[in-house]
């Protein structure tokens, strides 16, 4: 910038020459030199100025611009749906084998509030207890005052409580519609079909998982919105089911057993019509699981299923069968059964003295320790292990429901003569009541193989054969002759020819080592009719305990055994069986003509 | 301009004064408002309780007090600027520790007869104090840098304290008045440029590590700044005000749906619909024109001040016109920005429209300060 000299030499040298102050001139370009000053920094000033204009200019153009495509825009409610991702509801329904519905869904709401949007926490506290009472107004009010902008009060509440909440008006508490899993039978079939919570929740939605049972095995299948609308169709008969479960529980209380199972079978399908396990629970309202002690004593185990138990002599019959189809013994072939057997150090033992010997069916009818040892040791370990395990006892049933898979039987650890021996009556060898149902159904019903299972099947494919005909026709024989003159006398049912075995198997300590004396498993396996098979029943009763005809009885023929006839007795016309009830001859019939 | 220069005889002195007040404005700030009763009036649903008296008790307050500061000459505001933003900074202070909390931010102070947001005091007094500093100044000092650092001090101070209680939009606006200020003052524009390049590489830096270890920010953080580019992502969460007050500006379309007539607002889907969000009650139910009117309202409240900053030659005067201006188009911008979803939700009202004592209170001393400056201007002989 060039500078005009505040005092130039010239001017001062004119000015004294005429006699004026020369500080007037300095003082003249000084102002001039600040105005000059003054007028840029205005030019300046301007310009900035028009910058600013333009600025506002494009800020009152962007905001006009906006507002007009606004007022343009369609209004456009937002869906609830746009909250994140979409969850699926309408979850299929669950239906047993003649389309009667075992697990619906049923709308409710869920219970939620924005504190801020709340006008008065207090009344809404208050209030909110009176409905619920077991909410806490001083917790709530802590949670209202607090930062949170939404909190969840209840995950389901009934048309009667919305209304009430409703009623209070406070606009912070709002409800979010929910699919609920409702089960119309409450406890029926509960440990089949487990039950349902929810999963990933959502203000306007939450999807329905499932937790236990069939829920959960065929969770992704139920919860595919493509299957909304159709039904999970099971093979369980609802008023079997019904009357199995009224039966075993009157029987449990009857019995003063802690706990029983059932599980009646088609013979040739294998598809379970009821499967009952006692104590149970409401699906709707499944309680926690325990937190200490046995698992196995909640209501929640599936003692049918999940429970593995040594049977006892429920499990001759295999050895039996075996023994005859190898060819090794025939029915009447008489068995040594003059005891102890000793073998390792180890006695087995019958429970009463049959005498010297017994034909193999008075083996079984009479459930002779010792004989079935001997018969078991000419078959030997190798080839009963594979036998077993072609009847499924040795490895998990494939039954659909998601506790299965997790009950593999417990086998002796080495399974040589004295293994053979005890398996061959049932000890040494834990499985589920579900596995003897299978096993006798595979056994019983000519000789194919049976899987389990727990969804309606259309037509009979029958499987590999594990037994000849003949031999299954010689083992039912057997099971009837035990019901007619043998340990379950108390199983006949007039007009079905139920043939079965009973066990009673003392139950080993849960600290290991030796068993109990005082407590057994009394087991029923039973097949009905015996001479054309349709059905296996498998009644287990866990400690049951009954005073009879003078003593305390535990045996299976004195507590499963009644029971199972009871159960066949209620179901069989349920399942459309008819009677057949023999004719009894001409001998006692006095004739009027003639 | 001291007061020894200031040409007394060209200066209307007494009462008469009050003619040379810029009637203009006054009437623009009358109408404003008035507008602003009319939409009170109808968020209450058609009653004058809870938010129309109150809000025009507060107005004659505000008018009456903009009227005395008129009388005042201009040149005791610049003698007690000082003073004024010190007194706004102990306020601050003040409400530090004995301040009530509103809305989850702590920003008041009980007066007794009203409730008094600091925070928007402090905007006026940095403008007076800039204003002051820069006038002082020599202009030939402004951009050194040197200078530059009492005046960034100045605008520090009191968004540092605002920003703890915490209000991140009032300190934005802050700092947004101050840097006006500044630009108005002639700071070189080189510097507003590094500036700029700065924001913007702090911005890109902020996103760029998203994810990545060396995140800048905390993860909410991120999530607000999603909510803001897309509100549809959270409809119910933080994108909830912008959601609703959209769709009540897309119900309105042209003309409105008619005095009285808005649903959004009126049914309560708006939180703050008589505060911050009652310019969506006015494009509701008055449309398109109305919102644009009530825009050109505005734009010409801001160049009538323009104009009278341009016409005044005292220095101080037209900073603080200016400044004041500044600060009233930021206040309005902004807010309605806002509402139409261009920026991020921050509580800053609707200009002399909102239900509110602070905004308003503060606003009219602002131009209570413009009309000093215009009445008391320099006028030549």
């Amino acid at each position: 910038m060039t500078r005009i000299p505040l005092r130039p030499l010239a001017r001062i040298l004119e000015a004294r020459s005429k006699g004026e102050n020369p500080d007037r001139i300095e003082r003249d370009n000084l102002r001039h030199r600040h105005e000059e000053m003054r007028g840029r920094s205005r030019l300046r000033a301007e310009g900035r100025l028009v910058v600013l204009a333009g600025l506002f200019l494009c800020a009152f153009i962007v905001v006009g611009v906006r507002m007009g495509v606004l007022s343009q825009s369609e209004p456009r409610e937002t869906q609830g749906a746009a909250s994140g991702v979409s969850i699926a509801t309408a979850r299929a329904e669950i239906v047993d084998r003649n389309g009667r519905i075992l697990a619906t869904n049923m709308a409710t709401h869920a219970l939620y509030a924005q504190p801020p949007m709340m006008v008065d926490h207090e009344v809404a506290a208050r209030e909110l207890v009176k409905i619920f009472p077991d909410m806490d107004e001083e917790k709530l009010l802590a949670q209202f005052g607090g930062e949170r902008k939404f909190l969840w009060l209840r995950r389901k509440i009934s048309p009667e409580q919305q209304q009430l909440v409703h009623d209070i008006g406070e606009p912070g508490l709002l409800f979010g519609p929910r699919d609920m899993r409702l089960y119309p039978n409450g406890n029926l079939a509960a440990h089949i079909l487990g039950g349902a919570g929810f999963g990933r929740e959502g203000v306007s939605a939450a999807e329905v998982v499932g937790v236990a049972g069939v829920e959960k095995r065929f969770d992704d299948w139920l919860g595919d919105p493509e299957n909304s609308g159709q039904a999970l169709q099971l093979s369980l008969d609802l008023t079997v089911q019904a009357a199995v479960e009224q039966v075993l529980a009157g029987g449990m209380g009857i019995m003063s057993a802690k706990g029983a199972a059932a599980v009646l079978m088609d013979v040739y399908t294998g598809e379970v019509i009821s499967l009952a396990s006692l104590p149970d629970f409401d699906p709707n309202n499944r309680p926690r699981p325990l937190t200490q002690g046995d698992a196995a004593d909640s209501p929640l185990f599936n003692r049918a299923v999940q429970g593995l138990y040594e049977l006892g002599s429920t499990f001759k019959i295999f050895a039996a069968a075996q023994a005859i189809e190898l060819g090794l013994v025939n029915q009447g072939t008489m068995i040594n059964t003059r005891g102890p057997i000793t073998s390792g150090g180890f006695r087995i033992n019958d429970f009463h003295d049959y005498g010297p010997e017994l034909s193999v069916t008075d083996v079984i009818v009479e459930s002779s320790n010792v004989g079935i040892a001997r018969i078991a040791i000419q078959i030997g370990a190798e080839r009963q292990q594979e036998f077993l395990a072609s009847l499924g006892l040795l490895t998990a049933t494939p039954l659909e429901l998601i506790e299965a898979p997790g009950a593999r039987p417990l086998k002796p650890r080495r399974w040589q003569e004295l293994s053979t021996m005890t398996v061959s009556y049932g000890h040494g060898l834990s499985t589920s009541p579900l596995h003897l149902a299978a096993a006798y159904a595979s056994l019983l019903n000519g000789g194919t193989l049976v899987t389990p299972t727990i969804i309606r099947q259309e037509g009979v494919a029958r499987g590999a054969r594990v037994i000849s005909s003949e031999v299954s026709a010689q083992a039912r024989d057997m099971l009837r002759q035990v019901v007619v003159r043998g340990t379950a006398s108390f199983g006949d049912v007039q007009g079905y020819q139920v043939g079965g075995k009973t066990g009673s198997a003392d139950k080993p300590k849960e600290t290991g080592g030796g068993y109990y004396d005082d407590k057994v498993i009394a087991t029923f396996a039973s097949v009905f009719p015996a001479n054309d098979p349709r059905y296996v029943l498998v009644v287990m009763l866990d400690e049951p305990e009954i005073f009879a005809s003078g003593e305390l009885r535990r045996t299976a023929g004195w507590t499963a055994v009644p029971v199972a006839a009871e159960i066949i007795r209620r179901a069989a016309p349920l399942l459309g069986l008819k009677p057949e009830i023999a004719s009894q001859g001409a001998s006692g019939v006095t004739l009027t003509s003639n | 301009m001291s007061f020894l220069e200031y040409n007394i005889k060209t200066t209307p002195t007494g009462i008469r004064k009050v003619l040379y007040v810029n009637w203009f404005l006054v009437l623009l700030i009358c109408s404003v408002a008035t507008i602003g009763f009319v939409m009170l009036y109808s968020v209450a649903g058609g009653s004058f309780d809870p938010w129309v008296s109150p809000q025009i008790k507060r107005f004659a307050m505000g008018m009456a007090l903009m009227f005395f500061m008129a009388m005042v000459p201009v040149w005791f505001w610049r003698s007690i600027a000082g003073m004024a933003y010190f007194v706004a900074l102990i306020l601050l202070v003040f409400v530090e520790f004995t301040g009530e909390t509103g809305m989850g931010a702590q920003r008041w102070l009980n007066l007794g007869f009203m409730r008094l947001q600091p925070s928007e005091l402090a905007k006026i007094a940095l403008i007076m104090v800039l204003a002051s500093y820069y006038d002082w100044l020599e202009i030939s000092r402004t951009s050194r840098p040197l200078w530059l650092l009492p005046p960034l001090g100045l605008i520090a101070l009191p968004t540092m304290l605002v920003l703890r209680q915490p209000d991140l939009g009032t300190s934005l606006l802050l700092i947004a008045g101050g840097g006006a200020m500044m630009f108005f003052a002639g700071v070189n524009l080189l510097y507003f440029l590094a500036v700029m390049i700065i924001g913007v590489g702090v911005v890109a830096a902020v996103f760029l590590t998203r994810g990545t270890e060396w995140q800048l920010l905390k993860n909410y953080q991120y999530g607000r700044i999603d909510t803001f580019l897309d509100p549809a992502s959270d409809p119910l969460g933080g994108g909830y005000h912008i959601t609703q007050s959209k769709i009540a500006l897309g119900s309105g379309g042209w003309t409105g749906r008619g005095f009285m007539q808005g649903t959004q607002s009126r049914l309560n889907f708006l939180p703050e619909k008589h505060t911050d969000f009652i310019f969506t009650t006015l494009a509701e139910e008055f449309g398109f024109l109305g919102a644009a009117s009530l825009l050109t309202l505005y734009v010409l409240i801001i160049v009538f001040c323009v104009i009278s900053a341009l016409r005044n030659k005292d220095r101080f005067s037209s900073l603080l016109i200016l400044g004041v201006a500044f600060t009233f188009f930021l206040y309005f911008a902004v807010n309605m920005s806002m509402v139409m979803g261009l920026a991020p939700v921050v509580g800053v009202p609707l200009p002399l429209v909102s239900y509110g004592g602070s905004a308003m209170l503060v606003l009219l001393l602002g131009f209570g300060l413009v009309q000093s400056a215009h009445v008391h201007r320099a006028r030549s002989k």
